[in-house]
C-alpha cells in the first residue's frame, strides 16, 4: 500500500491579545506536534470534543491554516514548503467538504455553476467536457439532472451536503477532508449520506481524513481513528482495536459517554466511566497529562510527566497508566 | 388513576403564507411523576411545538391551540388564563432549552438570574434567594458555586450553562420538567454529565421528564416511555423497551436501524430515502407514504390512526392490515 499523506510534527499557533500595550502577544498552541500518516484508498477519524485542535489539524494538513511547525508529505512533497501557484494546483488533490451546507454553498449561484467552478479555476477541460462532468458528478451523488439550474435554497440539508460532495470531487481529488460532514443532518439523512461516501470511497479510491464528534459515525466510515484532546493525539488505532479494546482513559470515557441502544434505562444501566468537568483552556496547557484533571486513574506522574505516544498491541497510547 | 401530565388530543395551527398549517395533530401523550417521556422525530415532526404547547409559549398569532386539552394535575391548561399560566410556569412545571447560551441573560449574573426565578415564586428575601441559587449551582454539580454565581454567562464554558439552565428549572422543584434538546450544543462527555445530572434530579424530587430528542441512542439511556412523532403525528408510542426492541411503524424502524451503532461495523447503513415532506404539502394520507417500502393505495387517501396492536399503540395501514 502506498503512503498517501505523512504529516510529522504538525503544529498550529494562534496569537491572543497582547497582554500590555508593549507586551509580547501570547501564543496559544491549537495544535501539539501531531504525526500522523494515512494510506491510499483508506480513511482516518479523527474524534475529540470541541477545542481538541482536530478541525485545525486537518486544515493544517491542507494549507487552510498557516502551520507554525511540522511537515505534511503528499505523495513525497511537503505541502508547506510549496509556493502559493504550486499549492494552488496541488489543491485539486485536496478538497474539502465542510459541515454546514447551508453556508458552504453560494446561495446566489445556480448549483451547476456551484459545482463547476473548480473545473474553470484550475482551467480543466472545454467548456463542453465540464458541462458533461458536471452531469456526470450529479448522478454520482444521487441527483437528478433536472435539478442542475436549480439554486441551492431548493434542496434539503442531505441534498445540498449532495452538491458539496459532488462539487469537491470535480477535479478528482486523491484526498477528501470530511470536517463533520453529517452532523448537520437529521439522522436518517445522516445515513443516505454516509452510505453515499462508503460508496465513492469504494468505487473511486478515495482517502478521507474524516473529522467527528460521533463515534459511530467515526466507527461506520474509518479504518483508522486518532483520538484528540487538548491540541494532542491520545490514541491512535485501527478501528476495531479502538473500539473494541480502548486503552486511554479518555477513549474509554469518550465510549462510555457515546448514547447507544444497548443501554437501556430499563435494564438499571449506570455509566461505568464517569468523567466530571470540562477540558482544560489551551492557552495554559497542563504540564504533565492533558487529561489528568478529568482523569479517574490519574497519578502524581500524571501531572508532572507528559506521556508520549507509545505501541500497545496494534494501538499507539500516549498514557503513563493504559489499559 | 390519570398521569400527571395529559395530553389529550391536541391541535396546533399555524398561519403562514401557504395558508393554516397544523403544526401538531390529535397528539395525546401523558406523562407520571418519576417518569421520563421520551419524544423522538427528525427535525419539524413537532416536538418542540408539543413542549412549547404545554408550557403555553406558542407564539399567537400565527400560532394557535386549535383543540384537545392539556391536563395537568386535572387543570386544563389550554384555558388557563395568561396570568395562571405565569403563576404555572417555574413554579410547577419547568423547561431546558437547546442553546444555554441564547436562553440566559448576558447581562445579569447567573446567580441573580436564578435568585429572581425563586422570588417570583416564593415569599423569599433577595439575600435568602441568591443563598439557595448558590445552594442549587452546587446540587447541579457546579464546582467553587459562590464564586460562580457571581460569574455572568459568558464566563462559563457550554455544559456549565446547561448547569445553571436546570439550576433554574429545577429552582422551585417544578413537579413536570421539559427539556427540548438539552445537549445538542453540548460535547459527547458533557451531555452523559447533563443526562445523569437529570436522572439524579429525578430521583431525588420525583419529577416527570419529557425528553424531546432526535437521538434514539439518548431515547435508550433515559426513556421509561417514548413517543415517536412524524409531520406533527405520534406515529408510535409505548414503553422504551417494546418500541425500541420490537418497533413497528416503518419509521421508527427506519430510525432505529440508520444510526452507526459503536458496537458493530457493518458494511451499509439502512436509509430512509426522501424528507419530510414541509406541513402545508400534506395530503390526505399517511405523511410518511412517500418515503415508505409498504405503500398501499391505502395509504394515500386515509391517515392512518393511532390504535393499539401487539405491544403498544401504532399508526400505521400496513401493521393494521398485517402486511408488515
Amino acid at each position: 500500500m502506498t503512503t498517501l499523506l505523512d504529516v510529522r510534527d504538525l503544529t498550529v499557533q494562534f496569537a491572543l491579545p497582547r497582554q500590555g500595550f508593549f507586551g509580547p502577544r501570547p501564543m496559544l498552541e491549537a495544535v501539539r506536534q501531531v504525526s500522523f500518516s494515512l494510506e491510499q484508498g483508506r480513511a482516518l477519524g479523527i474524534v475529540g470534543e470541541s477545542g481538541s485542535g482536530k478541525t485545525t489539524t486537518a486544515m493544517a494538513t491542507i494549507r487552510l491554516v498557516e502551520a507554525a511547525g511540522g511537515q505534511v508529505m503528499f505523495q513525497g512533497e511537503d505541502l508547506l514548503q510549496l509556493d502559493d501557484e504550486a499549492m494552488r494546483q496541488r489543491r485539486r488533490d485536496v478538497q474539502l467538504i465542510f459541515q454546514d451546507p447551508y453556508s458552504s454553498l453560494n446561495p446566489r449561484a445556480r448549483v451547476a455553476d456551484i459545482v463547476r467552478e473548480p473545473m474553470d479555476l484550475m482551467e480543466i477541460g472545454t467548456p463542453e467536457e465540464r458541462r458533461a462532468r458536471v452531469t456526470e458528478l450529479f448522478r454520482l451523488v444521487g441527483l437528478r439532472p433536472d435539478q442542475l439550474n436549480l439554486f441551492p435554497h431548493q434542496f434539503s440539508g442531505g441534498q445540498r451536503q449532495r452538491i458539496s460532495i459532488a462539487r469537491a470531487l470535480t477535479t478528482n481529488p486523491k484526498l477528501l477532508v470530511c470536517d463533520e460532514p453529517v452532523s448537520a443532518l437529521d439522522v436518517a439523512i445522516q445515513a443516505q449520506i454516509l452510505n453515499l461516501l462508503a460508496r465513492l470511497k469504494a468505487e473511486l479510491g478515495l482517502s478521507y481524513l474524516f473529522i467527528s464528534h460521533d463515534l459511530g459515525v467515526v466507527r461506520h466510515v474509518c479504518d483508522d481513528v486518532a483520538v484528540m484532546y487538548l491540541g494532542k493525539i491520545v490514541e491512535m488505532a485501527p478501528r476495531d482495536a479502538l473500539f473494541d479494546a480502548p486503552q486511554h482513559p479518555y477513549t474509554q470515557a469518550l465510549l462510555s459517554a457515546a448514547p447507544s441502544l444497548a443501554r437501556r434505562k430499563s435494564r438499571g444501566y449506570v455509566r461505568p466511566v464517569k468523567i466530571s468537568g470540562d477540558p482544560p483552556s489551551p492557552i495554559n496547557p497542563p504540564k504533565g497529562c492533558a487529561f489528568a484533571d478529568r482523569c479517574p486513574k490519574a497519578q502524581d506522574v500524571c501531572r508532572k510527566v507528559q506521556p508520549v505516544l507509545e505501541p500497545i498491541g496494534p494501538s499507539r497510547v500516549a498514557c503513563h497508566f493504559p489499559g | 388513576m390519570s398521569a400527571l401530565l395529559q395530553i389529550e388530543d391536541l391541535r396546533v395551527t399555524f398561519n403562514t403564507r401557504y395558508g393554516p398549517v397544523t403544526a401538531l395533530d390529535s397528539v395525546s401523550l401523558s406523562v407520571n411523576a418519576g417518569e421520563t417521556l421520551g419524544v423522538v422525530g427528525e427535525s419539524g415532526c413537532g416536538k418542540s411545538i408539543t413542549a412549547l404547547s404545554v408550557m403555553g409559549l406558542i407564539p399567537s398569532p400565527p400560532g394557535k391551540i386549535a383543540g384537545g386539552a392539556i391536563r395537568l394535575a386535572g387543570e386544563d391548561l389550554t384555558q388557563a388564563s395568561e396570568a395562571r399560566m405565569r403563576a404555572l410556569r417555574g413554579a410547577e412545571m419547568a423547561m431546558i432549552f437547546q442553546e444555554p447560551m441564547t436562553s440566559l441573560n448576558p447581562v445579569f449574573t447567573v446567580g441573580d438570574q436564578i435568585a429572581e426565578a425563586i422570588m417570583l415564586h416564593q415569599k423569599v428575601s433577595a439575600d435568602q434567594a441568591f443563598r439557595d441559587a448558590v445552594a442549587l449551582l452546587d446540587r447541579v454539580g457546579i464546582p467553587s458555586p459562590d464564586r460562580r454565581a457571581r460569574d455572568y454567562p459568558h464566563q462559563l464554558s457550554g455544559g456549565m450553562r446547561q448547569r445553571v439552565m436546570i439550576a433554574m428549572a429545577v429552582s422551585c422543584r417544578p413537579r413536570v420538567l421539559i427539556a427540548d434538546e438539552p445537549t445538542t450544543a453540548l460535547d459527547v462527555t458533557v451531555q452523559a454529565q447533563i443526562f445523569d445530572l437529570l436522572n439524579e434530579i429525578q430521583r431525588d424530587f420525583g419529577a416527570a421528564i419529557i425528553l424531546i430528542t432526535h437521538d434514539m441512542g439518548a431515547i435508550s439511556e433515559m426513556a421509561d416511555r417514548v413517543a415517536v412523532m412524524y409531520a406533527g403525528r405520534v406515529i408510535e408510542q409505548g414503553r422504551a423497551d417494546d418500541v425500541l426492541d420490537l418497533p413497528q411503524h416503518p419509521y421508527t424502524r427506519g430510525l432505529i436501524s440508520c444510526i452507526p451503532a459503536l458496537g458493530k461495523g457493518e458494511d451499509t447503513l439502512r436509509e430512509i430515502p426522501g424528507v419530510v415532506p414541509p406541513l402545508h404539502m400534506l395530503g390526505a394520507g399517511c405523511a410518511f407514504a412517500d418515503r415508505c417500502a409498504h405503500r398501499a393505495p391505502r395509504c394515500d387517501s386515509e391517515k392512518p390512526l393511532l390504535q393499539a396492536h401487539g405491544h403498544h399503540p401504532v399508526a400505521c395501514h400496513a401493521v393494521a392490515e398485517g402486511r408488515i
